[in-house]
């Protein structure tokens, strides 16, 4: 019986059932406790990113000089910055930037990235040669190092923050799928449809491709969380959001002389750096472990 | 304060998490990051250690301040912080006091004009030596302002802001410097200048060795050599300034102290920390909000430097739509002068309608500010053909400066304002010598920036800042007005004082009208030093000799 069960899984897969693959997947990851809050965490600030707008008590602009730095309470809850704006509008505001930024820039790695891997894991000999020492060079310059110059030369606002983001993730993403695409390639299945004389395009983006989405969606679900932390880096920085946009990293950056005096316009929006990263970073952790048919049981 | 406390740790733990939050998946996706971190650590540590032994000693002072020198020539330089430290290491014919811009003798004991104020004749001190080992003597002053008046103003500022432009300029006030005998120098000028003396003791006039301007040429400016209390002897840029003491100083029994360190800390914040950890013995430009803690602090002491200065937003006057004066006034009326002021100068400043602070002889006080009324500048701007509004750039100072202790929070401020009638402005910044050369050139919308007066006359605020003659040098807002043109060079020539006042209060007027800048603050600078500094005078030109400074 056990031998039977066995034998059906990968047939499941080979006929392109895959909803039942996601709906075991989602078993699997409803069991790990810590994903569920990770998932939870994450919701709630998509939640509070798409009706920002009709929930935050206060306009994010609202500059009442005479109404700064007051510390929470009933009126303001998360207390005022130096500008004497509602810190909690601003938080709820952030959610929207960070989360774009997290998502857009992540996408766009994974479409150059899956791109370039493909290319690279399929063709082989030069030109796997020419993408994979290209990832290479990249990987050779710390990620954030290589963010900052990036944004030096295109000049600092948010969109190019989130290019330089994207860019940085490109190589990762690119390995990840040229590993995939390496070992797929020898699969029956990808012989199979050469031998039926399927064209490379057809074969790669309809065969290869869904097949090497798993270990994609983990890595991109981490990757929003670096992606969020590396923008609140060059927010703080000064290269990212421009004034007056509520960007996380900028709020903590621009309360830091602060910290002595009004430790609350410091402390919540760290607190939502905190919690995404740490929400998409257990979601992420869980999703490896559900998708992933090895760690099955 | 125990709740406090409390919280603070909290607030460490949390930004500890988030550090090693960002850690674990910079580890196991990027592993070459997490070795970069800790290099940069351990530079920082180092850095840390250095300069604990260099404060250890008590007769070296290190002042701690908000940005580098640009330039070691005094000449060359406009910025405060270049000042700081020439003033010290080049001696002017003639000086400030100690507190205020009375003339006092220095290279020159003492000196004659002639009736018709044309002739000036200055006797020099004796046995005056340079840091070289050269001669200080009457050709050595005549080669230095010989220098200058050859020069251009890509070169020499402030020479042409003073002395109205270079030889061959119509202007120009120094006909001729010559040495009369070993130790005489004698000035001939054009036409009189009434602040001559006041401008002649100017640090930017600090006499230069003539042997060492040669051997050094275009590197002189990191090669200083002048007859100052101190001798250069390091600089790191970015970081810091050494001056060790001149042996053989003229004065009698000072310099008191063996060195300084000037070393530059942006952040205001860090700054104090520094100086509280005892790091530095002197913090310059103590942030406003901050003034409770130095006082909590019984081993501190406040330092309050007279005002004389104007932070301002200066509107480059031939960039469309700043070209056209409904709109300057419209901006006028569009900043919350007093908002500011609570905010982020905790008070210590008042609202400024002139170009010039109310302490300079001249200020016209019977101007009727420009209100902060938002439905007015609405109708100014629509009066000019900008109902909707437009798009500018503003440009905001990196550096903390003293008439402005924080340009980007005052930016956001204003920017908030004008957003209000319908003008959207991008803040902009750039390193602080690029954001000078830039805005000098014409090329910002709408600039921050401020003056801190060198000289305790209305000309040097006045015509420095505002004549046509000094655009492309001190007139960042490219303003050229004829009319007062005419007025600034009368109130400079004419040597009745009375006169002068009056003919500065009729500029005020037209200045008023015609809006340039919006004029902001009057700023109260504070320092913070330790307890055992004594003779620490902060003079009102913001830049001070630390020749008397000793430990206690």
């Amino acid at each position: 019986m056990a031998e039977l069960a066995r034998n059906n899984a990968p047939q499941k897969s080979l006929r392109g059932n895959s909803f039942l693959l996601w709906i075991e997947a989602w078993k699997s990851f409803k069991k790990n406790k810590l994903a569920v809050v990770g998932l939870f965490i994450v919701i709630v600030f998509i939640f509070l990113a798409l009706s920002a707008p009709y929930i935050t008590p206060e306009g994010i602009n609202d500059q009442k000089l005479a109404d700064r730095l007051l510390p929470p309470s009933s009126e303001h809850w998360l207390g005022t910055d130096d500008f004497g704006r509602d810190i909690l509008s601003r938080v709820i505001h952030g959610a929207r930037i960070s989360l774009w930024v997290g998502f857009v820039s992540v996408i766009g790695s994974i479409v150059v990235g899956c791109f370039l891997g493909i290319l690279a894991g399929y063709y082989g000999r030069w030109v796997d040669t020419i993408i994979s020492r290209f990832f290479d060079i990249m990987l050779a310059f710390p990620s954030i190092l290589l963010a900052i110059a990036i944004v030096s030369v295109l000049g600092p606002s948010l969109r190019n923050a989130l290019i330089a983001i994207a860019i940085i993730n490109v190589p990762n993403f690119g390995r990840l799928i040229r590993s995939k695409v390496l070992s797929i390639k020898q699969e029956e299945y990808v012989t199979a449809a050469k031998a039926i004389g399927m064209r490379d395009r057809r074969i790669l983006f309809f065969h290869i491709l869904p097949n090497s989405m798993a270990p994609i969606i983990v890595q991109g679900t981490l990757a929003i969380a670096t992606a969020i932390i590396e923008a609140a880096a060059l927010g703080f920085l000064g290269l990212g959001a421009e004034p007056p946009a509520p960007e996380w990293g900028k709020m903590l950056a621009d309360s830091k002389n602060y910290l002595v005096q009004a430790p609350w316009t410091m402390f919540f929006p760290g607190i939502a750096i905190m919690l995404t990263v740490l929400g998409f970073n257990l979601m992420g952790d869980g999703l490896r472990d559900a998708l992933d048919p090895r760690m099955k049981n | 304060m125990k709740k406090k406390s409390l919280f603070l740790s909290l607030v460490f733990i949390f930004i500890l998490g988030i550090a090693l939050v960002g850690c674990s998946t910079s580890t196991t996706e990027n592993p070459p990051e997490q070795g970069e971190t800790n290099d940069n650590n351990e530079e920082t540590n180092d850095d840390q250690n250095q300069q604990s032994e260099d404060s250890s000693s008590e007769s070296t002072l290190v002042f701690g301040r908000g940005a580098d020198s640009v330039d070691l020539d005094p000449a060359l330089v406009t910025d405060g912080e270049s000042i700081k430290v020439t003033l010290n290491i080049y001696d002017t014919l003639v000086k400030y006091g100690d507190l205020d811009t009375s003339i006092e003798p220095s290279l020159a004991t003492d000196w004659t004009t002639s009736d018709d104020g044309l002739t000036y004749t200055f006797n020099l001190r004796e046995g005056v030596k340079f840091h070289d080992g050269t001669d200080f003597n009457a050709e050595a002053v005549v080669y230095n302002f010989e220098r200058w008046a050859n020069g251009d103003k890509s070169s020499f500022y402030y020479y042409s802001s003073m002395f109205g432009g270079f030889k061959g300029d119509e202007g120009h006030v120094i006909q001729e410097v010559k040495a009369v005998d070993e130790l005489t120098v004698e000035f001939t000028l054009s036409r009189p200048q009434a602040p001559f003396l006041q401008n002649v003791a100017m640090p930017p006039f600090g006499i230069a060795s003539p042997t060492a301007l040669e051997e050094y040429g275009e590197s002189f400016t990191e090669n200083p050599v002048g007859t100052g209390p101190f001798v250069f002897q390091e600089w790191k840029r970015n970081d810091r300034i050494v001056l060790v003491k001149n042996e053989n100083y003229w004065m009698e029994g000072y310099p008191k102290l063996e060195s300084v360190i000037f070393v530059s800390i942006p952040d205001n914040a860090t700054r104090l920390n520094e100086l509280i950890a005892g790091e530095i013995d002197i913090a310059d430009g103590v942030s406003p909000n901050d003034n409770t803690r130095v006082e909590e602090e019984s081993d501190l002491q406040l330092f309050v430097r007279p005002s004389m200065n104007v932070g301002y937003l200066g509107l480059t006057n031939t960039r469309p739509p700043f070209d056209n004066k409904l709109v300057r006034q419209a901006l006028n009326h569009a900043v919350d002068k007093e908002g500011i002021i609570a905010a982020f100068y905790s008070g210590q400043a008042v609202p400024a309608k002139n170009p010039l602070p109310p302490v300079i002889a001249g200020y016209n006080d019977d101007i009727d500010p420009y209100p902060y009324d938002l439905e007015r500048a609405k109708e100014l701007l629509a009066e000019a053909g900008y109902a909707d509004g437009f798009e500018m750039e503003l440009w905001a100072m990196p550096v903390p400066r003293p008439y402005m202790p924080d340009g980007q929070k005052v930016a956001e401020v204003i920017q908030n304002s004008f957003a209000q009638i319908g003008v959207s402005a991008k803040i902009v910044s750039y390193e602080w010598a690029t954001y000078l050369e830039k805005a000098r050139n014409g090329e910002a919308d709408a600039f921050l920036l401020g003056w801190t007066g060198d000289n305790g006359d209305a000309d040097n605020f006045m015509y420095v800042l505002l004549d046509k003659d000094n655009i492309g040098s001190n007139n960042y807002a490219y303003y050229s007005n004829d009319q007062l043109h005419d007025i600034l060079i009368d109130a400079q020539s004419n040597p009745d004082q009375a006169k002068r006042e009056e003919l500065y209060k009729q500029a005020q007027e037209i200045i008023h009208e015609d809006a340039p800048w919006i004029p902001l603050v009057h700023s109260t600078p504070i320092l913070g030093g330790k307890n055992n500094i004594k003779d620490f005078f902060a003079h009102p030109t913001g830049s001070q000799s630390l020749t008397k400074v000793y430990f206690e």
